[in-house]
């Protein structure tokens, strides 16, 4: 009898609760009135965040946590309700509870409290969905059911824009899954005509025929599939849904959509693409490392030029999410590892600086950055929040982002050697040269320097108990994970495409 | 066996620095004494661990005592976090925690009235001293460049303590926002070149343990391989140096940075940051002597540096300025001597090689207790007139009287004036940047070029650093800013009285056996520092039977000279003088030979041209492509507009449009596919 038999005992399904209990905290909150709402969703969220904990504490073998029902069998198409997760699932489940319960605290909507709370409830659900579905029907309905509360957020609770901006992001990335799913029913039935007839969705049945792929199919279909991914992502030139989407959501939705939202991309490339097709990416790895270096240049260049506190991270993380595509380009064990490790990373360090922006919005009254300045005098706390989100994400060594930065980086390197070029490690580094700039540059003109007279400030108010709390722990993780990333390497080291590499 | 207990040694600063931070305000004095007795702790510690190094027999053959953790470990490569202990880090840990305990001492007087940024103030600086201990401790490349970014972030912080709610208005705050910006991006630059050189050497090595690189039988290897890539790493290596130690032409975030307090500045220039560059040329010396031109190179660029910046400090009406222009130069002379020495050994000429390691280090420490001294004093001084601006100064000899006799000291050391620490180190740098001309065979003659440079550096050392004492403490009319001026407190007095000793009396450790620890040798197939250097006996019949000694003792006097007769006795009128008509050189130097304006235009066109560009590529041609295409699907602008509406009956057409558009492509792909298979 291990300890996890004793607290996670094995006749219940784990899994499945992480998707019914938001789904029920959801349902009440809707129901709900006032402040209760938020209590409510928290109560909720809060039990979700502890139980996607407990599966990093105290399972040992992820593999026995894996659900697996019978649901749709006619026919010779075979659907099952599959739930299974390694180790970057795992790591995703987890940055999903937890930031979820984080903005839930976070949040002081005071306009239809119930809607806004169970719509993030209900994001959670498709969230945890996509990141423990192995089934890849459900993958894709997971991966709708995440887009219509994010729609929801933005056209109801965002800013003047929001009503553009939500449709924008609607279509843009409708089409997108839509080619995805072109993409997922060319492989799982030509999967299904290699192995005898029957057109399985489970992620195990098609792994099993994706060895049967002719080069040219691998190629067309890690196209498709890349494409559909990719705009989630996002990557140049497919990313200009995002800034509008962000500019305009509310900080919630602004903190799930680029923490764990835009991640859905990435676990698809690695989880989809890379795992069952690696002629394919290997054909592909020229174009992956193109896209991927204009995304983190185009990204980083774009920030110095916005105005908008909020646009500026936003194409920041266009140029970090480039930074995570040029690692899972890389078809290495270091370039997969630390890619993943820099989805993890942002997740956490984007969510400081989205919720630093929303407080910047909301207490100040105003994000564009020439109408700030010495901010730091009024609202200490808040600059120094500011200052650790902005070095984290810059790539402050001992903080999270570095060790993915530099993994990445490194790997990159070592491809480059490969082909003897380099010299090419220049651009990469000149992205980090970029990336200080425009923080550096965004910090002197808004919390340091003379204070601003353009706007009033004689009634700001520095960050309020909550949103202290929300962003040191989150501060606190970033330090902890920077200082000792192998409790994430060692969690990573467990996921299933690190096994089918060559 | 203390040595185990070594990690406390970064590990006590840290400490102080979260208690200083998570307590220090609700306390008057913003926890001031955690943070000396954090430094204190760390001094004691190091002393402690660094008697035991030197003297237990286990490391007679000077070999490092390491200890490692592992901290990651990615398929073949494993990357260590833990602690490295050799003569050198003895060296730089005792000195660093000393000087940085004396600093915070005094900064209890100076930051008395700085109300409750006092806390943040002991806070960082308790960070900063931590992060160098743990810099020059690191027993890899990887963890040294992790504090040595921290080291970066600190400085930044610092410099721009004052970047809001500044005391002399908003203009100053601007300045210091700007400056701290330019010192953290200045030094990134530097930064990035350093983790480019830390890739190369990972990849050639499979390693970046000091352990390993260090080894004689692995740099062969490698070297046998491909002889350029170590070439190719310690350059980049190098760039981090010259943007950490403000070398020429990375060196003008450093007079910038004066905008920080006095007290940071004396931190930055003695105890920690600017030293860090140094400490890496001094640590990676194995690999940068496979390379004869890569010592060039440095030394090169060290002696340009040296000269440059001492001709900026000749005119400069600002105290604190002076003494920044004066840091770059020193610290240009270290350099030049580490790669004099070490282009003695890479072109493979035996005994006279020690030299330059050994006075480069050695001008380190003795520059360390000499400029912590100025800066103290500059402190003092500006503490009591309440301006930078020599200008305004004058007479203060007898309102000050510890002050000027303790700034004095520290400018004759400076100067090189005999008998005083800077004597004995600046003498032995020019004696290796000769043997650099003369040594080889054939001879050189860029070190011939380079010891006039350092010749002449010398000269204007001399003078401008009395021209600054004469200007603040001599001439008989006091200035306009010196009528309330009164000596500092004891506990600003006290630490300056401390550093004057150590000006005086650290150039002797030479000769009680810091020469045979600081120096760079191979023992048993491994490059470690100490072994057996100069003899004290031949270094000193070198220094006193070489005509140059006494050139250079004679161009300083001249310098000292010059100086007297030109501001001693200035009246209130000729030192007024900044509406005179100046001629080319002067408003050269002024400009700062226009550097600041290249480093804006950089940024100017390489950032900020390139983001516009970037930003209206984004917003017409990328964006408009996408809004175009759904105008050109739904049928105009018009139904974009009522789109926009957000009424769910529009989303209807859509919806049906991009459906019949997706079962188009879904047959033309299967069709594709068909066909192909």
């Amino acid at each position: 009898m291990s300890l996890f038999s004793w607290i996670l005992p094995e006749n219940i399904p784990w899994l499945t609760l992480l998707l019914i209990i938001p789904l029920i905290g959801a349902m009440i909150t809707l129901v709900m009135k006032g402040r209760n709402a938020k209590y409510v969703a928290g109560g909720f969220s809060l039990v979700t965040m502890i139980l996607s904990f407990m599966l990093f504490l105290f399972v040992d073998d992820l593999s026995t946590m894996s659900e697996n029902i019978a649901w749709i069998d006619v026919m010779g198409v075979k659907i099952s309700y599959a739930l299974g997760i390694d180790g970057l699932s795992l790591l995703m489940v987890g940055l999903t509870g937890l930031l979820v319960f984080l903005v839930t605290v976070f949040s002081t909507e005071k306009e239809r409290p119930n809607l806004f709370f169970a719509m993030l409830l209900i994001m959670e659900v498709g969230l945890m969905g996509v990141y423990m579905a192995q089934d890849y029907f459900l993958f894709y309905v997971m991966w709708e059911v995440t887009l219509i509360p994010m729609y929801f957020m933005i056209s109801w609770f965002g800013g003047p824009r929001r009503h553009y901006a939500s449709i924008k992001f609607f279509i843009y990335t409708h089409v997108a899954s839509l080619i995805m799913l072109i993409g997922i029913f060319a492989m799982v039935f030509q999967a299904g005509a290699l192995s005898g007839g029957t057109a399985d969705f489970s992620f195990a049945a098609v792994s099993a025929a994706a060895g049967g792929f002719t080069e040219m199919f691998q190629i067309l279909v890690f196209g498709l599939l890349f494409f559909g991914f990719a705009v989630k992502m996002p990557v140049v030139p497919f990313h200009t849904w995002l800034p509008d989407a962000h500019v305009e959501a509310p900080t919630a939705g602004s903190v799930l959509l680029a923490a764990v939202m835009l991640k859905m991309g990435s676990y698809g490339i690695i989880r989809v693409c890379i795992e069952n097709f690696q002629l394919g990416a290997e054909w592909w790895q020229p174009v992956m490392i193109v896209i991927a270096l204009v995304s983190i240049l185009y990204g980083a260049w774009a920030c110095i030029a916005q105005k908008d506190l909020k646009k500026m991270v936003a194409f920041s993380s266009i140029s970090h999410m480039g930074m995570v595509l040029l690692g899972i380009a890389m078809l290495s064990e270091w370039g997969l590892m630390f890619a993943m490790f820099q989805m993890f990373a942002h997740g956490l360090i984007t969510a400081v600086l989205f919720m630093v922006c929303g407080i910047t919005g909301h207490n100040v009254g105003t994000r564009e950055i020439p109408l700030l300045g010495g901010l730091a005098g009024k609202m200490p706390k808040y600059a120094g929040f500011m200052v650790f989100g902005f070095l984290a994400s810059l790539g402050l060594p001992g903080l999270v982002g570095f060790v993915a930065e530099f993994g990445i980086m490194y790997s990159f390197y070592e491809y480059l050697a490969g082909v003897d070029m380099i010299y090419l490690i220049a651009l990469v580094l000149l992205s980090l040269m970029l990336t200080a700039g425009y923080y550096m540059w965004a910090m002197q003109r808004t919390i340091f320097g003379r204070e601003t007279k353009k706007v009033d400030l004689s009634e700001v108010k520095d960050t309020n108990r909550a949103e202290t709390a929300v962003l040191v722990v989150l501060c606190a993780l970033i330090v902890l994970f920077g200082v000792m990333p192998s409790l994430v390497t060692d969690v990573l080291g467990s996921a299933a495409v690190l096994g089918v590499l060559p | 066996m203390i040595i185990e207990y070594a990690w406390l040694i970064p590990f006590i600063p840290l400490m102080a620095f979260i208690i200083v931070g998570l307590f220090g305000k609700k306390t008057k004095g913003g926890l001031g004494s955690v943070a000396i007795i954090g430094a204190l702790l760390a001094f004691v510690l190091s002393l402690l661990v660094s008697y035991e190094y030197l003297t237990d027999a286990a490391y007679a053959d000077h070999l490092p005592y390491v200890l490692d953790l592992e901290w990651l470990s990615i398929g073949s490569v494993t990357l260590n976090f833990g602690i490295y202990i050799d003569s050198l880090t003895c060296l730089m840990m005792v000195f660093s925690s000393f000087i940085s305990m004396l600093i915070f001492v005094y900064s209890v007087g100076y930051m008395k009235d700085q109300g409750q940024k006092k806390r943040r103030y002991f806070a960082e600086v308790s960070l900063f001293l931590a992060a160098m201990l743990g810099l020059v401790m690191a027993s890899n490349f990887l963890e040294m460049f992790i504090f040595w970014e921290i080291v970066g972030v600190c400085s930044y912080l610092l410099i721009g303590f004052w970047s809001f709610e500044h005391p002399e208005g908003d203009e100053a705050a601007d300045n210091a926002a700007k400056a701290a910006k330019k010192a953290f991006l200045v030094t990134r630059l530097g930064d990035v070149m350093i983790m480019a050189g830390l890739f190369v050497l990972l990849y050639v090595f499979g390693s970046l343990d000091y352990t390993t690189l260090f080894d004689v039988a692995n740099i062969d290897a490698v070297m046998n391989q491909d002889p350029n890539m170590i070439m190719l790493a310690s350059l980049l290596l190098f760039g981090g140096v010259i943007g950490k130690s403000a070398q020429f032409p990375l060196h003008d975030w450093l007079p910038d940075a004066m905008a920080g307090p006095t007290t940071v500045s004396a931190l930055i220039h003695a105890a920690t940051m600017v030293k860090a560059g140094v400490y890496l040329v001094a640590r990676s010396y194995p690999l940068f002597i496979q390379s004869a031109d890569v010592m060039l190179f440095v030394a090169v660029i060290g002696g340009v540096t040296a000269l440059f910046a001492a001709t900026m400090a000749l005119n400069n009406m600002n105290i604190k300025r002076v003494l920044a222009y004066s840091t770059i130069s020193q610290l240009g002379y270290m350099i030049m001597a580490l790669g004099a020495g070490g282009y003695l050994i890479a072109s493979a000429v035996g005994v006279e090689s020690a030299m330059g390691y050994t006075s480069g280090v050695f001008h380190m420490m003795n520059h360390a207790f000499f400029k912590a001294l100025l800066f103290l004093c500059a402190g003092s001084v500006i503490h009591a007139v309440g301006t930078e601006d020599m200008r305004r100064m004058g007479g203060l000899r007898k309102k000050m009287p510890i002050t000027s006799i303790t700034m004095l000291i520290g400018s004759l050391s400076i100067a090189g004036f005999p008998l005083l620490s800077g004597f004995w180190s600046k003498d032995l740098i020019l004696e290796a940047v000769f043997a650099g001309y003369n040594g080889v065979d054939p001879v050189n003659y860029v070190f011939l070029l380079l010891f006039i440079m350092g010749i002449i550096t010398a000269f204007m050392t001399a003078f401008y650093m009395f021209r600054m004492w004469y200007m603040t403490f001599g001439g008989r009319t006091a200035g306009p800013a010196t009528e309330h001026a009164h000596e500092s407190p004891k506990s600003m007095t006290v630490p300056l009285l401390i550093l004057a000793v150590c000006a005086i009396i650290s150039g002797y450790a030479l000769f009680v056996g810091l020469n045979d620890l600081i120096t760079f040798n191979e023992i048993g197939g491994v490059y470690v520092v100490g072994g057996l250097g100069h003899s004290a006996a031949s270094i000193l019949e070198d220094i006193l039977t070489n005509i140059w000694t006494y050139v250079s003792v004679a161009v300083a006097l001249i310098g000292i000279i010059l100086a007297y007769f030109m501001y001693s006795r200035r009246s209130e009128k000729t030192r007024g003088s900044q509406d005179r008509e100046h001629g080319f050189l002067y408003n050269m130097l002024t400009a700062r030979y226009g550097f600041p304006k290249l480093y804006d235009g950089i940024a100017l066109a390489g950032g900020y041209g390139i983001a516009k560009g970037v930003d209206y590529v984004d917003r017409q041609v990328i964006d408009g492509t996408v809004n175009g295409i759904s105008n050109a699907i739904v049928g105009g602008s018009e139904s974009m507009r009522r789109m926009q509406t957000g009424y769910v009956r529009n989303y209807a057409g859509f919806v049906i449009v991009g459906v019949i558009l997706l079962v188009a492509v879904l047959c033309a792909v299967f069709y594709f596919i068909g066909g192909g298979l």
